[in-house]
This record gives structure tokens, C-alpha cells and sequence, in this order.
């Protein structure tokens, strides 16, 4: 009972400061957006209205307030509504276009991340096991490299192998391609950014450290002189936390690995999109996408709070 | 010699080419099958109003008609208007439409019947202030449209124009589709789900954006053979390049050049060159005093090997240039040689205009070293432009001229040319429409934020020409004072003129009777077809 209250305190507190930050973050990028170069009008008038006066009719036309701050508000109580307004490129509903490219953004993120996971942790608990073993080290620097792979790179390495090797073009094409690899097409950018995000060399090292601390803390030991299972005793602190720890911290690197991921997989998604919105100046999508970001990095981190809330329970808290 | 040689001998083949493809087939056997074929992207938007993207812009060849077209041979012909008539002034053009045209099904699951007025309202809509167009510029010479009868419909000029009748080949759109029928903006959901007259309608947009047409039965033109054309939008030009090879699709718009020797083995794939109206160069800016003095633009493009710049990152695909328009265009002329690389005579130009090489083996004047920045737009992945960028600035240490090269975004290099002029040289393309119209470039009235000529060159006698030729009617006229223009452009030196690239598309060898359009490219697809064993 007293748990449920506390974690919906901790609830209410996070939203509270998430939404404080999603308007930061908010406010910054629209600055961003408005003082650098270039607007979505020149973008859609391609140089075609050359002068000035009928760039600022087009902008009356359209009825847009003048004022930066008149920009960022008329904006902003659109969002309080709901409202994420209507891309400028093809003038569909923002909202729409994120939530239709943000499912197949999240499972290539949650993919990749599994994928680093599965390739990181055995290796942090062997090495974490076996410190004097030979294999220790050869395991080590296979896990550096594999981080240290460039993503586009490995991406078309891919690519041709697979078509050079296997006879399958690894790209989603709906309507022309035959439907038979349909899994290696959705697994393959999965495992290429999950392996070359750069993710599995911190995921080692972290989960190592924590693991051989906490396999070297007092009451492992007394466990272990006593016969019983160390796992029970150690794996809240020496892998649950920090493998929570070390997942949400790298969602925003993952989600900008997407963004190239999909470029070269030709995968619909965020990353893609805000790619295109960014060249084209398409203010509302930018923002858009910007915000549902900073609430999947939260989101994350909020996850992360409530896993440890569970795990841990308060009277350890107040005792740190 | 060798090259005034070529082109008939290619025309030979071609010609040999189409004649055993069209025996090999008889009528019947040319319906059916996709085509899919890869694009650079996702289309903007699918009406030829607000879109302004080279996507769209093929896309709606395949959905809209104009009231004329433009054929092979590019003659004027007849689409959506059977017959016109033009007064004796130049400034009346009436035309009769067909009356056995029916829009494209719409949401209200009714093929609608073709008018006239839909003709004025796609005028009226073009010309709305709240329609954002590319078009709107282009059309000001109309005064305006009156409908005459159900099938008639009459445009007055302001002014008699040259090659008026090509001008009328905007595409209509129709009345009833649209949210609201006096203007078009992309917030109407008309620009998504298109209503067109064209061979091909849209039939479905998948969730990985690719574009499915289906063939219009009802085409005043007749069935196109292929049933469905299916646009496939790639994020990379080295997946798409793959996707060719590996038969995943049928067709490339425009190949990169760097794919070209690749492809070119390739027995499977045929490389169609087509013509493009354009051409790359550096340009000047005049304000600079360094760069006022023509002999020292002069020696720029002296002083650059455009020759061996083009052969090795380009692979030759493409020709030099000697003057400011197309050499695709009517109005190029011939007899202009582009100049020699020859830097001792870019020295020489250099001294006399007054430098010397200082102990840094930089040219200077007045104590000022020759020392000037360089701006590049970062475009699509683009190597071979920053070659010929590293290049130019190579060649120019040689002679003692330093270049700081800046790469900018898109949209941060177009403010800094275009708008606050804040360059010494630039590096850019022109594409042209086959007006040849080249005031905007050199005209001094065009000076000024947002026009295009950023490098402030002014010259009452160019100006003089340049009016002239816009205003003539006589075409034989126009041409003469273009080749002037050119000569004199060309000893001018406002800009370093490069080359032209040929396009190329490349496509699976089932495709047959395969006429590509310069820019709209899909003008001619009804006829293509695919070789019936090969279909998938």
C-alpha cells in the first residue's frame, strides 16, 4: 500500500518535471529553428517569388503572427489542444505522421537495444566471473570493435552481402518484393544498429564494473561461505540496476543512430522524417518530433525510476 | 569532326532500336505488368500546383494533362483541347476542348466530366494570392479566362508572347475536388488524394510510401499498356543504384554519375541519356573590386583544366560550355569555344591587371593579397562536387590565388548569396525551361535580395540586349541577339561557365519503346511497355 503511494507520488513529480522540460526543450528548439537560416516559405517558393514583398504577402496570407513569441504561442496552445499542426511539405497532420512512423522508430530502438543487450551481457558476466580467464580479454576487444564499427558502413556491408551472398535485397518494398524474407528485412537494420551503435562497449564495461563490485560486496560473500545462491543476492544491485541504468541512458544515442538506419535501409520512420523535415525547414514536423523524442527519452528514464522503486525497497533507500 | 560524327550515328541506332522493338509485339501482347521504378525521395505533393519538387513534378505527368502537349519531336499537340485559334495580335488564344474526357473517380465515387470550367478555375486558383506556386510567375503575362461554352474557353493576354501556345501545357486540375475552388494551398486534402485526367491515377500510398498507380481505363488518349507504375521512394542513391542491379527495380530516373561505369557492363540494363536544360559554373561577385576587373575572371577560367575536371569526376558524361545558356538550348552558340586551359596566359592576364606575387606566392595589389572565399551548398551526398570545388581551388594556388572554400547547408548558402550577397565566388547549377530566358541572370534590374543576379553585374548594353530579345516575337530574331548575347557574356566572364551533365536513365532491358522528356520525364509512358515474358 504505502509502495503504490510512493510511486504515484514519484509519478505526479516526474510528469510535473517532464512537462517542465518538454517546454524547455520546446522553447529552445523553436529558437533554434527560427534564428538559423533559412524558412519554410523560401523552401516552398524555391526562389520563385523573388521579391520581398510577395515573400511577405504569402506570410499574410497564410496569417501567420509576425513576432517570434507570437509564433511559439499560437503554436504551443495548438499543442495544449492536442493540435501538433500540419506539415508544410505535405501538409498532412504532424500528430498523424509520428504516430503512423514512431511505431516502426520504437521497435527498431527496443530491437537494437535487445540485440546490444544479448551481445554485451554475456560477455559482462563472464568477464565479471572469470576475471583471471584467458578469454577475458580477446572477449573484451571483440566488444570495442564491434562499437567501434561506423553504422553506415556495416549498413552497406550488409547490404551487399546479403544480396551478393544470399540473393536478398534486404529493403522493404511492399508492393514489388516477394513477401518470403520479410523477417530477415525487419530483422536486419535491427541487428546493424543494435551491434554498431557504439552501445555494447559501455554496456560491457558498466555491467562489469557493477557486477564485480557487487560480487566482491561483504554480504555476497557471506552468502556464498553459507552455501546459498549468490544470484538471488546479487542480482538486483549487480545487474537489474545497472542494465536499467545502462539502457535508458543510451535510448537518445540509439534514436539518433536511427535516423541513419533507416536512411540506408530505406526504413519509414522518425529518423527519416526529421532528416527530410530539417532540409525542408517544416517547422511543425521538426517540433513534432523533437517533443515525442524528449517524451520517449523521459519515458525511459521514468521507467528506469519505477524498476528501481520496485526493486529496492525504501528502507535501503533512507539507509544510502 | 568525331564529335559532329556521333550524334548521327546514335540517332541510327535508336531508330533500328524502336523499329525491332515494335515488331517484335503485336497490340494485344503489350498490356499488363509493373514497372517499378526508384525515386530520390518522397513526393511533397501530387498536384502540380503546390508541388515544386522534381518528384512531383514527374508524378503528375503520369495524372495530369495540360490543354496542349509537347511531343517527341517537340511539336505542340493536342491533349485536353482539340483545336485553338489565335488572333492576328497574338494576345486572343481561344481553344476548343474535348468533350469525351472524364476526371479520375474522386471521393465521391463519381468520374466527373471534363469542362471548361475547370480550365478558368485552375487559372484563377493558380493565380489566387493565397495559392503558394512556383507557377505564378510564369503565367503573369495572362490577363485573364472567360469561358465561351461548356468546351470553350478564351485566355487574353497582356501581352502578345513568343511561343505562346507552348506555354498552355499547366496542368488543369479539377473544380469539384477541391476543398476550396479559388485557391490551393497544401492543406487541402486534394494535394494527397489527386483528381486528374491523366493515364494513370493513384491507386494506393503503402505505409513504406511507395506510390501505386493504376493504368486509367477511361484515357481520352487510350489505355496505357503497363498496368501499374509504382514509384519507390530510396533515402540512398547507393541502395537505389543496388536495387537496380539486383532487379528489385525495373527503372532509375537519373543515375548518379559515379554508377555510370557500373551499370554500363551490366547487359541486363539499358543507360538512356537524355538532354537536361543546364549547366554548372562559378559565379562572381562583382562588388568584390578584386573581382570587378574582368581580366581577372577571365584568368579564373584559364587558369581551371575543365576538361580533365569533367573526365575524371564525371566521366566525360557531359559537355563544356562556352556562354550563359544550354547547349541543348536554341539559343546556344556553337561558334563561341569554350576557353583553353592555359595558365601562363592566366598569369599574364593577372600581372596585367596589376598583381604580383608576394613572398607567400599569393598575387596582390595595393598591399591586398588575392585571397577570396568560396561558398558551396551542401547538396544530397554529392562527391563529384566537392572534387571539382577542391579542384577549382587547386588550380588557382598555382596561379596565386588563395580560395577559402565554405561549405554551407541548402538553406544557409541561399541566404548568403541570394539574400545578403555575402560571397566572393559561388558554386551553383541553373536548370532551365525551354524559354532559353536568361534576364534574370544578367539584368540589372534584377539586382536586389532574392533575384537572381547575386553577383550585381551590370551593363547598360546587356541590359539593352536582353530587354530586346525578351520583347521580340520574331523567332529567327530572338535567336540572333541570344548568339550575340552569348559571345558577349562569354568575354564578360560574370561567371566561370563549366558544363552541362547528361542525364541518364537507366531501366531494365524488358521495358520496351522507352521516350523520356528532359524534365517531366514520364510524358510519352503510355506507350511504353513491358516484354510480356518478363513481367512480373
Amino acid at each position: 500500500m504505502l509502495t503504490i503511494r510512493r510511486i504515484l507520488l514519484v509519478l505526479f513529480k516526474e510528469i510535473f518535471f517532464s512537462l517542465m522540460l518538454l517546454f524547455g526543450v520546446s522553447i529552445v528548439i523553436f529558437n533554434i529553428l527560427y534564428f538559423s537560416p533559412g524558412d519554410p516559405f523560401s523552401h516552398l517558393l524555391s526562389g520563385q517569388l523573388t521579391d520581398v514583398s510577395a515573400r511577405e504577402n504569402v506570410v499574410n496570407a497564410l496569417g501567420l503572427p509576425s513576432s517570434i513569441s507570437g509564433q511559439f504561442f499560437s503554436w504551443l496552445v495548438n499543442v495544449l489542444q492536442g493540435n501538433l499542426g500540419t506539415s508544410l511539405r505535405t501538409g498532412k497532420p504532424v500528430l498523424d505522421e509520428i504516430l503512423l512512423l514512431g511505431s516502426n522508430t520504437l521497435f527498431l530502438t527496443i530491437g537494437s537495444l535487445l540485440v546490444a543487450l544479448l551481445i554485451s551481457l554475456p560477455i559482462a558476466i563472464f568477464s565479471a566471473l572469470k576475471t583471471s580467464s584467458f578469454f577475458v580479454w580477446p572477449l573484451t576487444i571483440i566488444a570495442y570493435v564491434l562499437s567501434a564499427i561506423p553504422l553506415f558502413w556495416l549498413g552497406y556491408i550488409v547490404i551487399y552481402i546479403s544480396t551478393e551472398y544470399f540473393g536478398v535485397f534486404p529493403i522493404q518494398l511492399g508492393f514489388a518484393a516477394s513477401k518470403t524474407n520479410e523477417t530477415i528485412i525487419i530483422l536486419l537494420p535491427v541487428l546493424v544498429l543494435g551491434i554498431a551503435s557504439g552501445a555494447i562497449s559501455e554496456m560491457v564495461r558498466y555491467i562489469r564494473e557493477e557486477l564485480t563490485r557487487v560480487l566482491n560486496e561483504d554480504y555476497i560473500r557471506t552468502a556464498k561461505a553459507k552455501g546459498a545462491s549468490i544470484w538471488r543476492h546479487a542480482f538486483i544491485e549487480g545487474l537489474l540496476m545497472p542494465i536499467t541504468i545502462v539502457l535508458t541512458n543510451k535510448v537518445p544515442f540509439i534514436l539518433g543512430g536511427a535516423i541513419i538506419v533507416e536512411q540506408i535501409f530505406n526504413r519509414p520512420g522518425l529518423g527519416r522524417m526529421a532528416w527530410q523535415a530539417a532540409q525542408d525547414r517544416d517547422f511543425p514536423v521538426i517540433m513534432g518530433i523533437t517533443l515525442a523524442a524528449a517524451i520517449l527519452v523521459r519515458l525511459a528514464f521514468l521507467l528506469q525510476r519505477m524498476i528501481f522503486m520496485l526493486a529496492i525497497p525504501p528502507h535501503q533507500i533512507n539507509r544510502k | 569532326m568525331i564529335g559532329k560524327r556521333r550524334p548521327a550515328m546514335q540517332l541510327f541506332l535508336v531508330v533500328l532500336l524502336a523499329w525491332s522493338n515494335v515488331s517484335a509485339f503485336t497490340e494485344s501482347e503489350r498490356y499488363g505488368g509493373a514497372l517499378n521504378y526508384g525515386e530520390y525521395g518522397r513526393a511533397s505533393t501530387f498536384d502540380p500546383i503546390t508541388g515544386n519538387d522534381m518528384i512531383t513534378l514527374r508524378m503528375t505527368e503520369l495524372l495530369f494533362n495540360g490543354l496542349v502537349g509537347i511531343s517527341e519531336k517537340q511539336e505542340i499537340v493536342s491533349e485536353l483541347a482539340k483545336s485553338w485559334k489565335i488572333t492576328d495580335n497574338g494576345q486572343v488564344y481561344t481553344f476548343v476542348l474535348r468533350d469525351d474526357v472524364l476526371w479520375h473517380k474522386g471521393s465521391d465515387g463519381i468520374a466527373h466530366r471534363f469542362t471548361a470550367d475547370d480550365v478558368k478555375a485552375t487559372f484563377d486558383v493558380m493565380m489566387h494570392p493565397k495559392t503558394i506556386t512556383p507557377l505564378k510567375v510564369r503565367y503573369e503575362f495572362i490577363d485573364k479566362v472567360k469561358v465561351i461554352a461548356k468546351y470553350k474557353v478564351t485566355f487574353y493576354l497582356k501581352r502578345p508572347v513568343l511561343n505562346g501556345l507552348a506555354k498552355f501545357t499547366f496542368k488543369i486540375i479539377p473544380r469539384h475536388a477541391l476543398r476550396n475552388p479559388e485557391y490551393l494551398t497544401r492543406d487541402d486534402p486534394f494535394v494527397q488524394h489527386p483528381v486528374g485526367t491523366g493515364p494513370y491515377y493513384i491507386k494506393k500510398i503503402t505505409a513504406a510510401n511507395e506510390v501505386i498507380f493504376q493504368a486509367n481505363d477511361k484515357y481520352f488518349g487510350g489505355r496505357p499498356y503497363i498496368d501499374n507504375f509504382v514509384a519507390l521512394p530510396f533515402a540512398d542513391q547507393n541502395v537505389m543504384n543496388q536495387a537496380l542491379a539486383f532487379n528489385t527495380i525495373d527503372m532509375v530516373v537519373q543515375v548518379n554519375p559515379r554508377h555510370i561505369p557500373e551499370l554500363q557492363g551490366d547487359k541486363r540494363i539499358v543507360l538512356k541519356p537524355y538532354n537536361a536544360l543546364s549547366y554548372a559554373f562559378f559565379g562572381y561577385n562583382l562588388r568584390n573590386p578584386l573581382l570587378s576587373d574582368k581580366r581577372v575572371r577571365k584568368a579564373f577560367a584559364l587558369a581551371i583544366n575543365r576538361k580533365e575536371m569533367l573526365k575524371s569526376f564525371f566521366n566525360d558524361q557531359g559537355t563544356l560550355i562556352s556562354g550563359p545558356f544550354a547547349p541543348g538550348s536554341w539559343a546556344y552558340n556553337l561558334d563561341v569555344k569554350p576557353l583553353p586551359f592555359d595558365q601562363r596566359q592566366a598569369r599574364e592576364l593577372l600581372s596585367e591587371a596589376g598583381f604580383q606575387m608576394n613572398s607567400r606566392r599569393i598575387l596582390e595589389k595595393y598591399g591586398k593579397e588575392l585571397s577570396l572565399n568560396l561558398k558551396v551548398p551542401i547538396a544530397k551526398e554529392n562527391e563529384a562536387l566537392k572534387r571539382v570545388v577542391l579542384a577549382f581551388k587547386g588550380y588557382l594556388r598555382r596561379i596565386g590565388v588563395k580560395i577559402n572554400v565554405q561549405f554551407l547547408e541548402w538553406q544557409a548558402w541561399k541566404e548568403a548569396i541570394f539574400l545578403r550577397q555575402d560571397f566572393d565566388i559561388m558554386f551553383a547549377q541553373w536548370v532551365f525551361d525551354d524559354s532559353a530566358d536568361i534576364s534574370s541572370l544578367f539584368h540589372s534590374g534584377e539586382i536586389g535580395p532574392w533575384k537572381n543576379n547575386f553577383g550585381g553585374y551590370s551593363n547598360a548594353h546587356i541590359d539593352r540586349l536582353i530587354t530586346e530579345a525578351k520583347l521580340t516575337l520574331d523567332h529567327e530574331k530572338r535567336r540572333t541577339i541570344n548568339r550575340r548575347l552569348h559571345r558577349e557574356l562569354a568575354e564578360e566572364a560574370p561567371y566561370t561557365f563549366l558544363w552541362t551533365l547528361t542525364n541518364y536513365a537507366a531501366y531494365n532491358k524488358k521495358l520496351r519503346r522507352v521516350a523520356i522528356h528532359p524534365y517531366k520525364f514520364f510524358s510519352y509512358s503510355n506507350k511504353w511497355f513491358l516484354t510480356p515474358d518478363e513481367r512480373n
